[in-house]
């Protein structure tokens, strides 16, 4: 594996306009966040509904533009890129979505699928066309692919639709994937298989992924680091064996308690279940409002993310 | 044990009328749940779990209907009721968390309406002061704030309405409760809250209850028991601390074991079971799994395997052959 810096993110902030009492103002469910990842790297993107996941993930595609702050992706500045710069940025990162149903055509067979993609985006034609679909579908476990070819969406199950979507994004060679929750609609007996198979790529083909979950015993499985977001800020990021081993924020630490399967049960801390404020221009650390260790400091001032040891960055006045 | 299970289950076999002919996804079920006893019962979806669910609370819906066997809750038979008896007996002995909160709560009502109406309903006697009384309380029991008994359901958290609905379940203090995925759609920190709460409530009402999840491990560190169902059968039934005893179980619990990452165990290597779970109208022969079956033999392709009494649990699988068979779980 090379340790080249694929993707670096700093600062970034996406908004979004909101409606209130007095007229427009806005949120950033995503603000300053920083992170890199290296290529044949899996950063996995852990953090409870509403803390802004999917919009860093789409940020990263610039499917949304960040207000400020900056992506680089292999030492090309795409944040505000547009246009035919866009469509070229998009041969180099793919996204696979939660519901592997809505993201497939129900009146396209599985090969059209591919050739779309290939066709645009590679200049595939005939047999070479023909030939590089079943190497995808090969690649992702549908076989025997001649029948694969000739299906559609709704004959196959759950997982073999999300292998499609693999195979899809796979289609344009890209360097860099973000998964967004791609096994959390599947069946359990399911999921690991979709899960191997995005570590066999990772592995084979030195792909890196922005793995987005909420479950954190497969961010541990899938992901290299482990980043942990709460309200649209980075609370923590360390090395995933790391993180589970040592959390140091206390927000870490209560997502830890709560996960099924954690053989150290301590009972969780009372804590409010107040949402974060998600408030542009909002004041100090995000999780204050439920934080047991909450302090004036934490009110009024946010948190630096802080390197304490290698590659174990916190952002909290008080971690230890 | 001796006491009078809460719940009997024998046989029961639950079918979808369809055109294709009856589509049985509850498939000659045996289970006793005794009481203060928290049972777990997994399986993936479509494998049954709902079904089972509303044919023990006798709310079956559409074409669904018991084909065959008995459901006794607290020694009654649940299908011998009159009206009269099921709407006395139902949340007041028997209760269901039911799989989609949302669509529990009626939204135009606020949350102490509801409660209200669910307790002047079965106590005939309960004067408006004292029901609201036992609202406030009851708000209180699952850590609500009592100020939100005047707000309708859209103005709580999804995590809130699920504790209101949990309040409902409990109000008349019932023996047996049914929870079908009470928490699938909340934050694990949530999640883990409203479990706590609910273990803790258990501890003091003593009810029982059937908790049905997808989620081997939040199953396993929860109930005392677990069954795991698969295309309509319990294939087997477990002490939860029975589980991690690997080779010992039907092929499927292990299967499913293998497939969820650990998330502190050192070694970090998964499996999935090959194949997909199989379609109620065209089942396998002999043995439902025996298709994605690792171990399976030419018998599980033709001989439904009886269940195993073995030392890890009840199991319905033919490598156990040879320990005790029986009839009833
Ligand atoms: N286009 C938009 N316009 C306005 N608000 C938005 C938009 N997209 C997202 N948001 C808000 O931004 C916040 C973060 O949303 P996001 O989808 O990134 O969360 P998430 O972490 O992916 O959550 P989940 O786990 O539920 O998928 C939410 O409060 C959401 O309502
Ligand atoms: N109205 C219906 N007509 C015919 N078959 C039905 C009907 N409703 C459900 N089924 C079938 O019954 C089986 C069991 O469904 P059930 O809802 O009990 O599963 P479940 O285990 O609760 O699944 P989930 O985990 O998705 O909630 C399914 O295979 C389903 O296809
Ligand atoms: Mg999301
Ligand atoms: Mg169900």
């Amino acid at each position: 594996m090379s340790n080249a810096t694929l993707v670096d993110v700093k600062d970034m902030v996406v908004r979004f306009p909101i409606r209130t009492g007095r007229g427009r103002s806005f949120i950033t469910p995503v603000d300053r966040v920083s992170f890199t990842i290296d290529s044949g790297e899996v950063l996995a993107l852990v953090g409870e509904s509403g803390s802004g996941k999917t919009t860093i993930g789409k940020a990263l595609l610039r499917i949304e533009e960040p207000s400020a702050g900056t992506i680089q992706v292999g030492n090309r500045d795409v944040t505000h890129i547009k246009g035919q710069a866009l469509v070229r940025y998009r041969n180099d990162v793919q996204m696979i979505f939660q519901d592997p149903f809505g993201s497939l055509n129900p009146v396209k067979t599985i090969e059209q699928h591919l050739f779309f993609p290939l066709k645009k985006h590679q200049g595939l034609r005939g047999t070479e066309l023909y030939d590089r679909t079943g190497e995808l579908l090969e690649r992702v476990g549908l076989t025997p692919v001649p029948e694969t070819r000739i299906k559609y969406p709704h004959e196959l199950s759950g997982g073999q639709r999300q292998r499609v979507a693999i195979a899809r994004a796979l289609a344009v060679n890209p360097k860099f994937l973000v998964a967004d929750e791609p096994i959390s609609m599947l069946d359990v007996s399911i999921r690991a298989g979709v899960l191997k198979l995005m570590n066999e790529l990772k592995r084979d083909m030195n792909l890196s992924f922005l793995y987005i979950t909420h479950d954190l015993a497969s961010a541990r499985y899938f992901g290299d680091r482990i980043m942990v977001l709460y309200g649209g800020h980075v609370m923590e990021t360390a090395e995933s064996s790391d993180l589970l081993r040592r959390p140091m924020h206390p927000y870490t630490k209560l997502l830890l308690a709560a996960t099924p399967g954690n053989p150290v049960r301590q009972p969780l801390p009372e804590t409010s279940n107040q949402a974060p404020d998600l408030l542009e221009g909002r004041k100090g650390c995000v999780f204050a409002t439920r934080c047991p260790l909450v302090t004036d400091l934490c009110r009024n001032e946010k948190p630096p993310l802080q390197s304490l040891d290698a590659g174990h960055a916190v952002a909290c006045h008080y971690a230890v | 044990m001796s006491q009078t299970p809460v719940l009997e289950l024998e046989n029961l076999s639950v079918a979808y009328d369809t055109p294709k002919g009856p589509v049985r996804a509850v498939n000659h079920v045996n289970m006793k749940i005794y009481p203060e006893e928290i049972v777990g019962l997994v399986g993936e979806s479509g494998s049954g779990k709902s079904t089972l669910a509303y044919a023990i609370m006798r709310l079956l819906k559409g074409s669904a209907f018991v084909q065959e066997g008995t459901i006794k809750v607290l020694g009654q038979d649940m299908y011998k009721m009159s009206p009269t008896e099921l709407r006395a007996f139902r949340w007041a002995k028997i209760s269901m968390v039911f799989q989609s909160a949302m669509s529990a709560l009626n939204p135009v009502m606020t949350v102490e309406q509801q409660i209200i109406d669910t307790l002047t309903s079965h106590r005939k006697g309960i004067t408006p002061p004292q029901a609201r009384a036992r609202a406030e309380e009851l708000l209180d029991l699952v850590r609500i704030d009592r100020k939100y008994l005047k707000n309708y359901p859209h103005q709580l958290s999804g995590g809130m309405r699920q504790r209101v609905v949990i309040a409902i379940a409990i109000a008349l203090e019932p023996a047996f409760v049914i929870m079908d995925e009470p928490t699938t759609a909340l934050d694990v920190v949530v999640q883990r809250s409203i479990l706590d709460q609910i273990q803790e409530i258990q501890r003091h009402i003593k009810f029982s209850v059937l908790f049905i999840s997808h989620d081997f491990s939040l199953v396993a560190e929860l109930a005392q028991r677990v069954a795991i169902m698969y295309a309509g059968r319990f294939v087997e039934v477990t002490p939860s601390q029975r589980l991690q005893e690997a080779g010992h179980h039907h092929p499927y619990t292990e299967g499913l074991l293998r497939a969820i990452p650990r998330l502190t165990a050192d070694e970090v290597t998964i499996e999935g079971i090959p194949g997909n779970p199989p379609d109620l109208v065209t089942l396998p022969s002999g043995c439902a799994f025996h298709p994605r079956c690792p171990v399976a033999t030419e018998e599980c392709k033709i001989a439904l395997p009886p269940i195993y009494d073995t030392p890890n649990g009840l199991i319905e699988c033919h490598r156990f052959a040879g320990e005790k068979v029986v009839q009833h779980v």
